[in-house]
């Protein structure tokens, strides 16, 4: 039934002889686009060419996935897997016998991985930024501060740390003198979702290496990915 | 799907004397119904296919051609159509890494977008980037709130624009959101974003002022925030004269648009699709306009 509302509502009545007056009614639907709308021959020919150039190079089963990685908030899979990844493909030597850990940003996941094949065409829908990765030194007065940013957001995905009771605990921690360094990407490094804390940095490594470009070799290298649902974040 | 919601919802728009007033003594009055449906989308993020059937949220669901025949479904049914994007039009799969947006502008040209406005993600190839793209796009960009003198965008957005449907006269204009912290410094380079609402008030009231019966505002500013970042919520308390905001940014997923009070006390609607083309929103807009004289002032309940 509709239930229709009516006001009216008179502007400059008593001032000017006349009136107009509008009743809107509204009603709203929403459309899940889905297979039971035929396709399109006209937006079909007009993609047709750009999907097969890219199905070409996209359509690479690239890795195996047994599980579905999901998306969420403080700890997820997708997000332990995208972190894992790219503290994988890093020089641990520039540590030396300093902390460090990989922090990336939950809105930066673009996509979910799905159980079956993985394609080189979903790394590029999970992380379709051209976003380098880089190593950032800072100071351990800066920690704090990274503290309550991942808290305050509600948990971002990170690797060889896990923050506990507000405190990042590194899984292989250095001795606390000076500094310690951060691996994540250039985007967030120059202030991308406001973690300004980046402002504190000591020493920047640019490794000339794309997450996008690390998260494939890392797809590649394991046969299935390594499906880990470990919780790293707690926000008590 | 396709729950049907009918928003129970009076939208108040007045409009000055628009009949001269010897119409008016010949026929005290008029009664006359036009109808404005508005499709919409927001985030598409270059989802141009549909989603793999192995997709564990969204299996098989979204693709712009399938989009383009539900568009054409409606068209066929009801005269005045208008569809409209709230940004984020880039970036999501190799389609844009591959081809930098040309075929998501190419594709809502076909679609027959009317107007859209600029998302945060459709700075990722940055601006010049942004106006490679552009040159295959038919329809108007919208954005009132970034100032982009010095840039390569400038000259290539436009403010508002007013378009008519039938007898209906549409105001629309567009609204950003903040870049800096959420966009690399260096890809929106001298743009300069302005706070929305004061700019918001001061076009809506203009758009009203030349004689619009609806304005709408596409916003890319976000639904809502757990801080007081501006957001949807907050530009429709704050403002008057807006009627309907399609947002965009947060990926919010609404049943049926939320209704918001003004300043004024009047109804506000906003409403967002979530991301990716998985649904489009539909809202329908039946304008009742009576025209009285003085005398039947009276006579309204």
């Amino acid at each position: 039934m509709i239930i229709r509302y009516i006001l009216y509502f008179i502007f400059g009545a008593g001032l000017i002889a006349c009136s107009s007056v509008h009743n809107i009614f509204t009603e709203s639907n929403t459309y899940i686009i889905s297979d039971y709308l035929e396709q399109n021959n006209q937006a079909d020919s007009l993609i047709l060419p750009y999907r097969l150039s890219l199905e070409k190079e996209m359509r690479e089963v690239i890795s195996k996935s047994k599980n579905n990685f999901t998306k969420s908030r403080p700890n997820s899979s997708l997000g332990n897997w995208s972190a894992d990844a790219i503290l994988n493909s890093v020089d641990k030597s520039v540590f030396g016998l300093k902390s460090y850990f990989c922090l990336l940003n939950y809105g930066g996941l673009r996509s979910v991985l799905n159980k079956g094949d993985v394609y080189l065409e979903d790394i590029y829908k999970l992380m379709p930024f051209d976003n380098e990765i880089v190593i950032v030194e800072l100071p351990f007065s800066s920690l704090e501060k990274i503290e309550k940013y991942i808290i305050s957001s509600g948990g971002e995905p990170i690797s060889n740390a896990i923050l506990k009771f507000n405190k990042i605990n590194f899984k292989n921690p250095g001795p606390v003198d000076y500094s310690f360094f951060v691996i994540t990407s250039d985007y967030l490094m120059n202030g991308g979702d406001n973690m300004s804390f980046f402002q504190d940095k000591i020493n920047v490594i640019h490794t000339n290496i794309l997450l996008r470009d690390a998260m494939i070799l890392e797809a590649k290298r394991q046969k299935y990915l390594v499906f880990n649902k470990e919780n790293r974040i707690f926000l008590y | 799907m396709d729950r049907k919601d009918f928003i129970r919802n009076s939208i108040l728009i007045s409009s000055g004397c628009i009949i001269a007033p010897n119409v008016l003594s010949q026929e005290s009055k008029i009664k006359t119904n036009s109808k404005l449906t508005i499709l919409h989308t927001n985030d598409t993020h270059s989802n141009i296919d549909p989603f793999p059937k192995n997709h564990h949220k969204y299996p098989g669901k979204g693709g712009v051609s399938r989009r383009f025949n539900l568009i054409q479904k409606v068209r066929s049914e009801e005269d005045n159509v208008l569809l409209l994007d709230a940004g984020d039009i880039f970036q999501g799969t190799p389609y844009f890494n591959k081809f930098n947006g040309v075929l998501e502008m190419k594709l809502m040209s076909l679609l027959g977008y009317d107007a859209a406005t600029i998302g945060n993600h459709d700075f990722d190839g940055g601006m010049d980037g942004f106006v490679n793209a552009k040159s295959s796009a038919n329809f108007p960009f919208l954005c009132s709130n970034y100032d982009f003198k010095n840039t390569p965008i400038d000259g290539h957005t436009k403010v508002y624009t007013i378009i008519r449907k039938g007898n209906l006269k549409i105001g629309i204009f567009g609204l950003g959101v903040e870049l800096k912290g959420l966009v690399p410094d260096k890809k929106f380079g001298e743009t300069i974003y302005i706070d929305p609402i004061d700019i918001a008030n001061h076009i809506a009231l203009d758009l009203k002022s030349k004689g619009c019966d609806l304005v709408i505002c596409l916003s890319h500013l976000g639904y809502e925030y757990k801080s007081n970042k501006v957001s949807d919520r907050i530009l429709a308390k704050k403002t008057r004269n807006i009627h309907l905001i399609i947002g965009g940014n947060t990926h919010t997923f609404l049943d049926k648009p939320t209704e918001e009070k003004n300043i004024d006390g009047n109804t506000v609607l906003i409403n967002q699709v979530g991301w990716a083309g998985i649904n489009i929103g539909r809202i329908d807009f039946t304008f009742e306009k009576k025209i009285f004289s003085k005398n039947d002032l009276l006579l309204v309940e």
